[in-house]
């Protein structure tokens, strides 16, 4: 049986303590207790009571306390034991508070939450304490200890605790301290969740009988709040994305969620929604502020809270259309990524039909709002009051009503709910100018803005021309003009202050954006309807306008500020902003104003340029063109990511009268900036205009609008054989894209293209950012496409290019990365070449004139003199790098030519790599470099060229490992040395990867005679590699999560295709890969612990199939053996199995690894009958509860034979295993834990510490598996006031080895 | 440290430049630079423009490889900077006196005994604890030629900068 919580303290001074007569009038003789050691508690003789009493004291004088307990014949705890816990967690409450020992008050709180069965303790607090902490900390107690216990509680018990806070709640629903009544119905919302399932309909109906007596109100005004805060948190406890975990799987959150939407809702909303129409009243009646006011804002809130709920209705249940459900919220969140402002559909299903739409809900909401506007001028109401808030925000939830609950009419129904909404809502914010006008002068903009997002919600469930209709019914113009109103006040106003903190402009500007996109994005969406209403066009051209002269206005007033606030409207040209995106939405919806705006002010700003020349600074024009190019940008064509962007619709389908190719506006407008580009060649014009910021904008320009309009790919059949039907617009199509096409300018254009390019590279030296932009968006996306690229190569410019790259030295001073960019891409083009030899001439070409520079200069004889100067490094790194880069392009047809490169530097490379071995920078370099090469080429090559790859990789990784192991640097500065360790990280890395590449030519390989022809095995060679480099990882290093990835990934991948190589490592390597197993399997990273347990499974299966053959398998590293001095020595799978069993049942780990771990532990139970006997016989030991002991030992034995199961290792047994092991964790693993929870013992130092004499905070915590020397056995003793963690200490016994004592540990206290 | 051993020691490079001339922008992290006449290492860089129109500058923050102190330096990126010349020179060690002085084995066969372990507790107690590793293993380093010192030397100043055990197991 569980004993009582005191039931082991043991007094050591003799302290009196004086409870008086209220205790119960406990009188007779008093036995006082020696300090002495006891054992055990001895209960007193018939007749007597004892007195266990206790007390400390932190220093002298210090804060002390103590306590003691009485007892009889029968051992029983009473109240001065309740009374005594109380003040315990009383005293550790306020010690909390001051900040007072918080470490060892919270030990004596955990303590309390962790003892087995507190409820009575906790409940006593609750009733009884007078600090509002305590019962706070009590009610968390009770929900702490229920949850873990809650399989063994009766379920009287279970309903007996929910009752408890119930009725708790009700009973003090006037107390002031408003959090505990809070936290005591979370409690029992929790509690009444974890037994949903088990609870009769007749059982919760009992329970929510009162809440509903509550919350109608029936009981005061003070219970219906407080039943109206049960069932906010009853519904958000089981809502998924606000409910506790409690250690249960998905499904039992999913029922519950499912079970309560379908049976309960609906009620919950009635009864809410009757008590805020009834209170609602009375406010309305009032003139001040009223108690009233608290529990309509509480219902309101809750109202809120279920119309968010995550509505499934019935076809959650049926299977069938949930799963249309799921994907229909995976659509809508693809889409709403654009948008800032979340928008939540609300969707409760038809059943909520007449209680939501038909009953005037909706009217009576509105009503009583207009009604709460007009007292605003009141005492106690204002336009920001909680109640005005929570309705505002409610009824901003119903505009996002859709689904079901509308009947299929056609959608009238919805129209005329939402018309009803919008004639309250636009009384809000019109007329907008108004509107803006009193918020500047001081008005609270919540109004506009809970508007705006009424707005958006509308928009988000209409079409846009239903949207633009709404606002018909009530006014002579549109619900877009309005919106498009409403944008102009915002963007004045961002215009008027552009101050730094967001400002009600800024919050209104996002939400209008969005509302823009919303309806901007459905027209991209569906083809059907795709346009606006005329007015909408109007309205967004408007807008567009307004956008453009805004953002060039705060452009040229945005030069002087610094680069760092650049925030504004700017969006820096790498990191395009959405906002930019939504712009170009709005531009693109009123196209034909758009693009004719564009090229006016573009051409204007270009004009000024040159008017001001030499007169003016021009860095305000510069600006705006900047932000001019960014946008135009975004207009004309889309971001490709990865793919060839069309032409954007709107702009495909517009100006279908216009046949001649010069007349398209499109064109005239990226004729202008292209002319403009091409200025920068003048070397002139480049240093007066051309900054390196407008540059920027125009090498991003010019990428995004190639990759659309430049020499576009011919139409597939499709479109031709539609020829005629859209005769027009494809003629304009046609037009517009054959103005850039291979026959028109498309040629010429690419060749300014390429001279820009050339000139960025060359003349803006040390511009980093420009350069790459140049290097990874123009230039790199230009070889991506074919029609291009065939083209590039016949262009004098590329050609002028691809000299100027091998042959200049101007080139060494570009960043690295960009020269391997810039190898990359020169390579790439050469799949433009007529024939393969051309390709493979080009490449000798491009890379002979580097691979003779490395030679030459590793063959000189001073080398390891020179091999230090700065310019020598330099040299050597951009060459290794421009290599890299042509290595990294490899293609099947330039295969050889790049594998000619790679083979004639293998000698210079493994001399650099001595040369350089104290140089990090290069040895990185040289292993990318190899590892790259070997990635490219190592399916393609024959047998003979592989062994030589081979033979090099290994004489690398040897010169690597023994230039490094056993290395230690010696620097002063710590920063430095944990750069060198980051450095050893990423060369390892690289050696793992260049390993993982050589496995794969095992998998795949090209090559037309297998390579053992030469004898090569790729699995040996790959075990030696790791032989190489294990010793070199740490386990320092594997802390780096990525290098403990590709190692782990490598070595389960070894360990499960080659299991036999592994047994013929020698003894040290094997030992070094198991302990980074065994490290591994102990890894927080899921998916490593899985590639481990992958490994052990290789490893165990190997021996088990081997040594049923007769075969050795792992031969002597399996087998247990006795060292002559003794020691005992347990097979590495012994060992394993004893690891993987305690990690099961001890330990903390995610139950995704339970499968892998079964496939695991199959083979190695397998293989270790014996060892698998003697620990489950240990397990068994241990228990001594005697049903405890058989559900274990039938457990134990049902793991391994139930299902059949057979001692094979086929699929089928290994299913059957996983299933047992699943069945055997959740019978036994919750009493397992149980008691090694309690092994622990908690915090608590200072009253040990202060026993004990020693300072304060020497001891922080004491963890009793390893502390457990007899001589504080007896100060431990004290420790009992604390709790029940140290229940059943008396008998434990001085014990050195730390495994036995949690064995004692396990044997106390049940 | 005895003016004649540092003089023969600078013969070998005599002529050799102590500082190279390299452009801001193709310096990186990990590699070296000279910052108010001290060799360093950078630890990091970025860039940053003079106005938004202007030119791109780079901001160095870097360690100084001999003592450790951190300096920062700003350069417009097109601009040289300087580069040490950072050589470093394996050498046997041969004993190591009580105040910490190592005797090392130059490679015509001479002795260098002006060079020190580093003085600060932390780093020696690291170092003591790698010798008496390498002790155990291998009983002691006058009987095998297994520990190597690494000296790193730029601008003329030298330091130990690593310790190395090659010992017949590799």
């Amino acid at each position: 049986m569980i004993r009582p919580i005191w039931e082991y303290i043991t007094g050591l001074f003799d302290v009196h303590l004086d409870f008086g007569p209220e205790f119960g009038g406990i009188r007779g003789r008093v036995q006082a207790i020696k300090p002495m050691v006891l054992d055990r508690w001895i209960m007193p003789p018939f007749g007597w009571i004892k007195i266990n009493t206790d007390g400390s004291a932190m220093g002298a004088p210090g804060n002390s306390a103590c306590g003691g307990i009485f007892r009889d014949c029968k051992g029983a705890a009473d109240l001065a034991q309740l009374q005594a816990t109380m003040q315990a967690i009383e005293l550790a409450c306020s010690s909390i508070q001051m900040h007072v020992n918080p470490a060892a008050a919270e030990a004596t709180l955990l303590s309390l939450s962790q003892s087995p069965r507190p409820y009575h303790a906790c409940q006593f607090i609750l009733e009884n304490s007078q600090l509002a902490n305590a019962r706070f900390q009590a009610a968390g107690a009770i929900r702490d200890a229920a949850i873990r216990e809650w399989a063994l509680l009766e379920a009287a018990d279970r309903r007996g605790l929910i009752s408890f806070c119930l009725c708790f709640i009700m009973n003090n629903a006037n107390s002031p301290e408003g959090y505990v009544l809070v936290k005591v119905a979370s409690v029992a919302a929790q509690l009444l969740k974890r037994g949903w399932p088990d609870f009769t309909a007749a059982e919760k109906d009992a329970f929510f009988l009162e809440v509903k007596e509550a919350v109608n109100g029936s009981h005061g005004l003070d219970v219906q709040f407080v039943g109206i805060n049960f069932l906010e948190s009853l519904v958000s406890e089981f809502s998924p994305s606000t409910s506790t975990a409690m250690g249960l799987p998905r499904e039992f959150h999913e029922q519950c969620r499912i079970s309560l939407e379908q049976d309960y809702m609906k009620a919950f909303y009635c009864w809410v929604q009757y008590a805020a129409f009834n209170v609602s009243s009375r406010i309305i009646e009032a003139h001040s502020e009223i108690p009233e006011v608290k529990v309509c804002s509480a219902a309101l809130r809750l109202m809120i809270q279920i119309l968010n709920w995550d509505f499934r209705g019935k076809n959650a249940v049926e299977n069938l259309k949930r799963g249309i459900d799921v994907f229909y919220d995976g659509m809508k969140q693809e889409n709403s990524s654009l948008r800032r402002s979340e928008c939540i559909f609300v969707q409760p299903g038809h059943a909520w039909h007449d209680m939501l739409i038909s009953s005037g809900h909706v009217g009576w909401l509105l009503n009583f709002y207009t009604a709460l506007r007009q007292k605003f001028s009141c005492e106690g109401y204002w336009l920001d009051c909680p109640l005005a808030v929570s309705a505002r925000k409610l009824i901003v939830q119903f505009c996002s009503v859709t689904g079901v609950i509308f009947p299929s009419d056609g959608g009238h129904m919805q129209r005329q709910h939402l018309l009803q909404l919008l004639a309250g809502i636009v009384q809000w914010m019109e007329p907008p100018d108004a509107v803006a006008k009193a918020i500047k002068s001081g008005k609270s903009e919540s109004e506009l803005l809970d508007g705006c997002r009424a707005l958006m919600s509308v928009a988000t469930v209409t079409t846009p021309v239903v949207f633009n209709e709404l606002l018909k019914n009530l006014r002579p113009y549109g619900t877009l003009t309005l919106l498009s109103a409403l944008m102009c006040e915002v963007s004045k106003d961002l215009m008027e202050n552009r101050t730094d903190d967001e400002t009600w402009s800024w919050v209104a500007r996002d939400i209008l954006l969005d509302t823009w996109t919303t309806l901007l994005m459905q027209l991209d969406g569906s083809g059907h309807n795709n346009s606006l209403p005329p007015e909408g066009i109007s309205a967004a051209a408007n807008v567009f306008a307004l956008i453009v002269d805004s953002g060039l206005k705060a452009a040229s007033a945005s030069v002087l500020s610094d680069g760092d606030e650049y925030d504004f409207l700017q969006a820096s040209v790498t990191a395009m902003d959405e906002r930019l995106n939504s712009y170009a939405l709005i531009g693109r919806a009123s196209i034909g104003a758009t693009i004719p705006l564009l090229t006016e002010r573009f051409s204007e700003r270009v004009m000024r340029l040159h008017q001001g020349k030499g007169i003016s600074d021009p860095t305000e024009t510069l600006e705006e063109l900047y932000s001019l190019l960014l946008i135009t940008g975004h207009i004309l064509a889309d971001e490709g990511q990865g793919e060839t962007p069309l032409v954007p619709k709107e702009i495909e389908s517009s100006y279908t009268n216009i046949m001649e190719v010069d007349k398209h506006p499109v064109v005239i407008l990226s004729g202008s900036i292209i002319r403009f580009a091409e200025q920068s060649l003048d070397p002139e014009m480049r240093t007066s205009f051309f900054s390196p910021r407008l540059m920027e904008a125009v090498v991003w320009f010019l990428a995004r609008w190639s990759s659309t309009y430049l020499m576009p790919p011919e139409r597939s059949g499709e479109n031709k054989s539609s020829y005629e039907n859209c005769n027009e617009t494809q003629h304009s199509t046609n037009a517009l894209l054959s103005f850039c096409g291979e026959n028109n300018q498309g040629k010429v254009v690419l060749d300014i293209i390429i001279r820009i390019s050339l000139s960025t590279l060359l003349s803006y030296p040390g511009e980093k950012d420009l350069q790459a932009l140049t290097c990874y968006q123009l230039l790199h996306g230009l070889v991506k496409r074919r029609n291009i690229i065939s083209h590039l190569v016949t262009l004098d410019s590329w050609r002028d290019l691809a000299n100027a790259f091998a042959n200049e030295r101007v080139f060494f001073s570009l960043n690295a990365a960009h020269q391997r960019s810039l190898a990359q891409t020169l390579t790439l083009s050469t799949s433009g070449m007529k024939t393969p030899e051309a390709s493979n001439q080009y490449i000798h070409n491009l890379t002979s004139h580097m691979t003779a520079s490395l030679v030459e200069l590793s063959s000189k004889n001073d080398l390891k003199t020179i091999a230090q100067q700065p310019d020598i490094i330099l040299l050597v790194s951009c060459l290794l790098e421009r290599l890299r880069g042509v290595a990294r392009a490899s293609e099947p047809r330039t295969q050889k030519a790049i594998y000619q490169m790679g083979f004639s530097v293998m000698n210079p490379v493994l001399i650099f790599l001595q040369a350089y071995k104290d140089e990090s920078i290069v040895v990185y370099l040289l292993l990318k470099f190899v590892t790259d090469w070997v990635d490219g080429q190592i399916i393609y090559l024959e047998a003979q060229e592989t062994a030589a790859v081979v033979d090099f990789c290994m004489r690398l990784l040897q010169l690597y490992s023994s230039n490094n192991i056993g290395k230690i640097s010696i620097s002063l500065s710590n920063t430095l040395r944990t750069g060198a360790d980051a450095e050893k990280y990423k060369d390892l890395r690289a050696l793992l990867q260049l390993l993982s590449s050589l496995c794969s030519k095992d998998l795949v390989d090209f090559a037309s005679e297998p390579i053992e022809a030469y004898g090569t095995s790729i699995s040996q060679v790959v075990y030696m590699g790791l032989h190489i480099v294990t010793p070199l990882i740490t386990l320092d290093l594997l802390k780096y999560p990525k290098l403990c990835h590709s190692y782990f990934s490598l070595l389960s991948h070894m360990l499960e295709v080659y299991p036999e190589i592994i047994a013929q490592l020698n003894v040290e390597a094997f030992r070094h890969i198991l302990a980074t197993l065994d490290f591994g399997l102990h890894h927080q990273d899921v998916e490593v612990v899985d590639l481990c347990l992958r490994a052990v499974k290789a490893l165990a299966s190997h021996h088990y199939k081997d040594s049923g053959a007769g075969k050795v398998g792992l031969g002597s590293h399996a087998t247990s053996y006795k060292e002559p001095d003794g020691k005992f020595h347990e097979g590495i799978l012994g060992r394993f199995l004893r690891s993987l069993l305690q990690l099961l049942l001890f330990e903390d780990y995610s139950t995704d690894l339970v499968s892998s771990a079964a496939d695991a532990l199959l083979p190695l139970i397998l293989c270790e009958q014996s060892v698998y006997q003697n620990l489950a016989n240990e397990l068994i030991e241990m228990q001594v509860i005697p049903t405890f002991r058989s559900r274990l030992t039938n457990a134990l034995q049902s793991l391994i034979s139930s299902n059949n199961l057979s001692s094979t290792l086929d699929r089928i047994n290994h299913q059957r295993f996983r299933k047992n092991l699943h069945s055997f964790l959740i019978e036994v693993r919750g009493f397992l834990r149980m008691f090694v929870l309690r092994g622990h013992c908690y915090g608590s130092g200072c009253f040990l510490a202060a026993r004990l004499g020693w300072q304060h905070g020497s001891v922080a915590s004491i963890d009793v598996k390893q502390a457990c020397p007899s001589s504080i056995r007896p100060t431990l003793a004290g420790f009992g006031l604390n709790g029940p963690v140290l229940n059943g200490l008396a008998i434990l016994e001085p014990n050195p080895n730390p495994s036995g004592l949690r064995a004692k540990w396990a044997t106390i206290g049940l | 440290m005895s003016d004649e051993e540092h003089q023969f020691e600078s013969k070998a490079d005599a002529g050799a430049s102590k500082t190279y001339p390299q452009q801001a922008g193709t310096i990186r992290k990990n590699g070296h630079i000279v910052i108010k006449g001290r060799p360093c290492k950078v630890v990091e860089v970025s860039t940053s423009k003079t106005g938004k129109h202007g030119h791109a500058k780079c901001h160095f923050v870097a360690i100084d490889i001999f003592n450790g102190k951190k300096l920062e330096d700003i350069v417009p990126s097109s601009h040289n900077c300087d580069v040490p010349h950072v050589n470093r020179t394996d050498y046997q060690l041969i004993d190591i006196s009580e105040d910490g002085f190592v005797s090392l084995l130059t490679e015509n066969g001479n002795t260098k005994d002006d060079l020190r372990l580093p003085t600060d507790e932390s780093l020696l107690s690291q170092v003591r604890i790698f010798l008496l590793r390498c002790m155990q293993i291998k009983g002691g380093f006058e009987e095998g030629k297994d520990l190597v010192v690494s000296v790193m030397s730029a601008m003329g100043e030298e330091q130990i900068c690593a310790l190395k055990d090659i010992g017949p197991k590799n």
